[in-house]
Formats: C-alpha cells, structure tokens, sequence
C-alpha cells in the first residue's frame, strides 16, 4: 500500500500569529513538505492544481519537476489536475516530460474543479464539467497511446496528424486515478477504462465516500478489469497529531474554527464525529485510519491532508516526522496482514511497463492479447 | 398499507409560535380528512429552529448532520408536505429557506404541498402566492390552490373565519394525494453506462 501527503497550496494567515506568508514562502514550503516525506519513507507527495488566490500551485509539472530534481524514490503525483479547463494536449505533453526528467516516478488525479468563476476564464462552463472530463480524458489517453491522433470533439479545435512530444517514457503514459467527491459519472469513467479511484474523504461523512468506491469497484468489474475488490482505490485522510489527544485538539482547533471550507461552522468534536478528521494521538490515527478498509475494503494509496488552514510549515514538518516514524510504518504492517494476495498494488511505473513487455512478447507468440492491469506480484510498492 | 405520512416543516420563533399552532391545526384537518376516506395517517413534525446550527453548517460544509439528514429524509420519503413560515420582511424567513436550500432540489418533485403562513397582519397574505409558491414551483412540487394565511387577529376575535381556509386547504392536499409521484433513478444503483456518457 502507498502512504502520502497531498498538499492544496492555500496562502492562509496562521490565526494563532496572524502570520501570512508570501506566495514565495509558500511555495517554497511545499517543496520542504515534498522533501520531507521522501525523507520520512512516504511513498507519494500530490499536490493541487488552483488558478485564483489564495492558492499558488497554478502550474504544478513545473515544481513537481524542482521536486524530482531532489528526489530519488517519492511518487509525484497530483490532487488534481484540472481536466476541464486544461488543454489535454498540454497536459500529455506536460506530464511526458515530467516523466521522463522524474524517470518514472509520476502519476496524476484528474479531477474537474468546483470554482465556477475559473471555467469561464479558460474558454468553458462549469456546467460542462462532467462532459468536458469525458471528452478531454477521452483525448489524453489517444494522445499518451498513439503516435499519430486524428481527432475531433465538442470542446477544442481539430487535430490532424497531430503528435504529442515527448512520448512516455518507454511507451508506458502514467498511471491515472480520477477523484471526485460526489459524481457517480466520474466512478463509473474509472471503472470503464480500468484506471484508479480516488476520493479526497475529507469533507464529506464516509458514507458517501463508501457510496462512490462501491459504486467504482461494481463497474470495474462489469468493464472487466477484474474482481471488485481487485479495483484501485486510493482515499484522503486529515490528521493533526501531538503525543497526548488533548494537546492536539487544543494546538489544532484555532486552525480547525477558522480554516477555509469548514471554518466558522461546525465544531472540531462534531467534524470529527461526521467525517474522516482525527485530532489525536498516533494510536488514534492509526486505529481511525484502519478503520477505513472496513468501510472501502482493501485499498491502494492514503493521502493524508497535513499542511493547510495556515499551519506553519515547522508544524507540519513535525507532523510528517510524527506520521513516518510513528504512523505509517504501523499501518504499512497492518494493512498488508490483512491484504488478500490477490488484491493488486496500486501500479506504478515498473509495474505498468512489465505488464507491456508481457504483454508485447505475448503478441509476438500469440494471437494479440488484451493488456490487462498488473497483478499483485507485479507491483513493486 | 393503508398509511400517508405526512410532514410538517415550520419555521416559527417563539415556543408557542402561531406557525406551529397553524401547523397543528393543518396536520389535525388533514389527518381527519384521511380518517375520513379511512386511510390512517402519520404526521411527523419539523420545528426547523431544532436544527438552526445544522442548516448553517450543512451550508458551510456542504453535507447535513447525521441529525439532519435523518428530518432531510422524512421529509423526502413523505407523501405529502405542509410547510409554514412566518413573514418575515415581505416574504419567507431566512430559516424556513434555508431548510429549503439545503434539501435536495429534486427532492420534492411531484410532492403535494400545502403552503402556509403567519404574520402580523392581514396586509402580508399575499406572502403565500408572491414568496412561497414561486419557490415550491421551482422545487417542481404540486402546491394546492389554497393555501393558507393567519394573522393575529385569525387567533382571536376572526378564528372562525381560518377554520374554513384550513379544511378546504387540507381538503385539497389530500385530493392531491391520488397524483402518482415519479419515480427517481438512484444513479449510484443504476449509473449511466459510460459509452452513453462518451456519446453524448
């Protein structure tokens, strides 16, 4: 199973200090934060994709591309990558290069944007949104796939003879989850092309989250990709974590009654109760986090959200340091006891460009055959 | 078999308010209009002052309580609605929407709805056709013809004038009973096939 950090990249005024920090901080405190948890053994930094403050990560191949450049072994992905008011041209050829400068080490999130105001600005309508994720993925993945495309939709120009450069990296396009918090449309697209499921289970109580994995798993194996539970599903999570529960609740709850999305609404304990947040110990991250393969079964990745709400970057240095020592190796351990062998990992580079090879040398001796998704022993982590 | 449930949202202040004392008297009149054509009744009551906070952060977070959106649900999966508000500034109070916002806009479609309203003064009785029916238009619910307008003065010296809105009002809802509601597509039972999608 894979262990991250997804990041949103909200320029927010710490209340406690009433500290702003500069988009240049800001951004450079990301990259800290993508440093950090290679360093502390995680397995994915994602970040977010914003075109309006007070957000900074508008253009994401460019720092994940400074992050690779320090990195070695951390997955870099994204939370999310905005597939209705990007050019998917752009985006194939953004994350190609990204693939190739990072040797692998890329995945992304596609996902549609819920700020009305940001569609009109890059040509479309928000109320195009569920079309235009279809259309424009439906494009990415010819691009990623064929050398030469042909083609014409509803939202963008033609393309004649049109080649997207550089191709992948070793002809492999990266692995592709789709997030959303409530379409069913957005499930059921994951599942016809037997690609990843993720939902960011923060906002929302997890009986809708469960509603959309079930929903996912259901029709991937109707598509055929496989058993339901052999499905990709990745899911968010949101800790705040100090030694003793009460130290947490009380160093996180001016964050928490203030925060952008939720702040000056419900209280920290009613948050809690009703959605995936822990405010507490490690032990109770850990049994919380468990608790969730009850309710989605076995799954891939788990983000967590840990720097956001204006939270200085050495608090949430402390947390990846708390979440990688004290966390995740627990959880690492647990989840894969339980884990049937026949539920895959989730792919990654390797695994991916395997399965192809096989898949190549099985046409070669035999009739073509279909290439399926890697099965477990083929993903590496 | 035989039973209609029947739900009552209204959106008073005070304990006792004169919307929930108009609520009683509509869910009385209905359920002995039901009796009447020997159909049992259940009436299940809504003070929407009970879940003020909630509405407030169901709009802040985008999701109800678990509290909430078990009344969301009463609501939803009743047969009939009678809804009452007070006015307030010419038009419906900001709570009684706010429930209204939060519900589900397809939540009510096809649903007979009794309108009512209470205020201080007679002149405010058009409350019910310029402010509440607009809105149970756009939620695609049947409103009836009558509905049903209580001043101050409906409580005192004129209440036998409002006994006579209030049967012929509840009359209506429970004529209106007989509409067939539609049937809606769970799309996380029945989700649209992606080719569908990718081809429309």
């Amino acid at each position: 199973m894979q262990f991250g950090v997804f990041s949103v990249g909200d320029v927010t005024e710490d209340p406690t200090t009433g500290v702003t920090p500069t988009e240049g901080e800001r951004i450079k405190a990301m990259v800290a934060i993508a440093l950090k948890a290679e360093e502390v053994g995680l397995d994915v930094f994602a970040q977010g994709e914003h075109h309006n403050p007070p957000f900074v990560p508008s253009s994401p191949t460019t720092q994940l591309g400074f992050i690779a450049a320090q990195t070695s072994k951390i997955i870099l992905s994204t939370s999310t990558t905005l597939i209705t008011t990007n050019d998917p041209v752009k985006i194939a050829e953004d994350y190609a290069m990204l693939q190739h400068l990072a040797d692998g080490r890329v995945d992304l999130m596609m996902g549609r944007g819920n700020t009305g105001p940001v569609y009109p600005w890059f040509g479309q309508d928000i109320r195009n949104g569920i079309a235009l994720a279809v259309e424009n993925y439906a494009l990415l993945r010819r691009l990623w796939r064929e050398d030469v495309v042909d083609w014409e939709g509803k939202f963008r120009t033609p393309l004649q003879g049109f080649t997207a450069t550089p191709r992948p990296l070793d002809g492999v396009p990266p692995f592709v989850w789709h997030g959303s918090i409530r379409s069913p449309e957005i499930a059921e697209q994951a599942a016809y092309y037997g690609d990843g499921f993720f939902h960011n289970n923060i906002f929302w109580p997890i009986s809708h989250t469960k509603q959309m994995i079930e929903l996912y798993r259901r029709r991937f194996e109707h598509y055929g990709h496989g058993a339901a539970d052999q499905a990709i599903v990745g899911v968010g999570g949101q800790v705040f974590m100090r030694k003793n529960s009460q130290d947490a609740v009380r160093e996180f709850r001016p964050y928490f009654d203030n925060a952008p999305v939720y702040g000056h609404g419900p209280s920290l304990e009613d948050f809690t109760r009703e959605t995936p947040l822990t405010v507490g110990s490690p032990q109770e991250v850990i049994e919380r986090t468990l608790s969730f393969r009850e309710h989605f079964g076995d799954y891939q990745r788990q983000l967590f959200l840990m720097d956001h709400a204006g939270l200085p970057l050495k608090t949430v240095l402390e947390q990846l340091d708390i979440l990688g020592e004290e966390v995740v190796p627990v959880l690492r351990k647990e989840f894969a006891a339980l884990k049937p062998a026949h539920v895959p990992d989730a792919p990654t580079h390797a695994s991916l460009k395997a399965a192809a090879e096989r898949a190549r040398q099985l046409e070669t001796i035999d009739e073509p055959a279909v290439v399926a998704e890697p099965t477990a022993e083929e993903s590496t982590r | 078999m035989n039973e209609r449930v029947i739900a009552v949202v209204t959106a008073g202040l005070t304990t006792p308010s004169s919307s929930r004392l108009l609520a009683d008297q509509l869910s009385a009149a209905v359920a002995d209009e039901l009796s009447g054509r020997g159909i049992s009744s259940r009436i299940e009551t809504i003070e929407v002052r009970d879940h003020a906070h909630d509405l407030t952060n169901n709009l802040l977070t985008g999701f109800p309580s678990a509290e909430l959106r078990e009344v969301l649900e009463t609501v939803e999966a009743a047969d009939a609605l009678i809804v009452v508000s007070p006015t307030f500034s010419a038009s419906y109070s900001g709570l009684f929407k706010m429930f209204f916002d939060v519900l589900d806009d397809q939540a009510l479609a096809g649903k007979p709805v009794l309108l009512a309203a209470t205020g201080g003064t007679e002149r405010h009785s058009l409350v019910l056709d310029f402010a509440l029916r607009p809105l149970f238009a756009y939620l695609k619910a049947l409103p009836v013809p009558t509905g049903v307008y209580a001043a101050s003065t409906d409580w005192g010296p004129n209440a036998a004038g409002l006994r006579p809105r209030i049967t012929q009002a509840a009359g209506e809802l429970v004529a209106a009973l007989h509409h067939e509601t539609p049937t809606k597509s769970d799309p996380f039972t029945n989700p649209t096939p992606f080719e569908d999608l990718l081809n429309s």
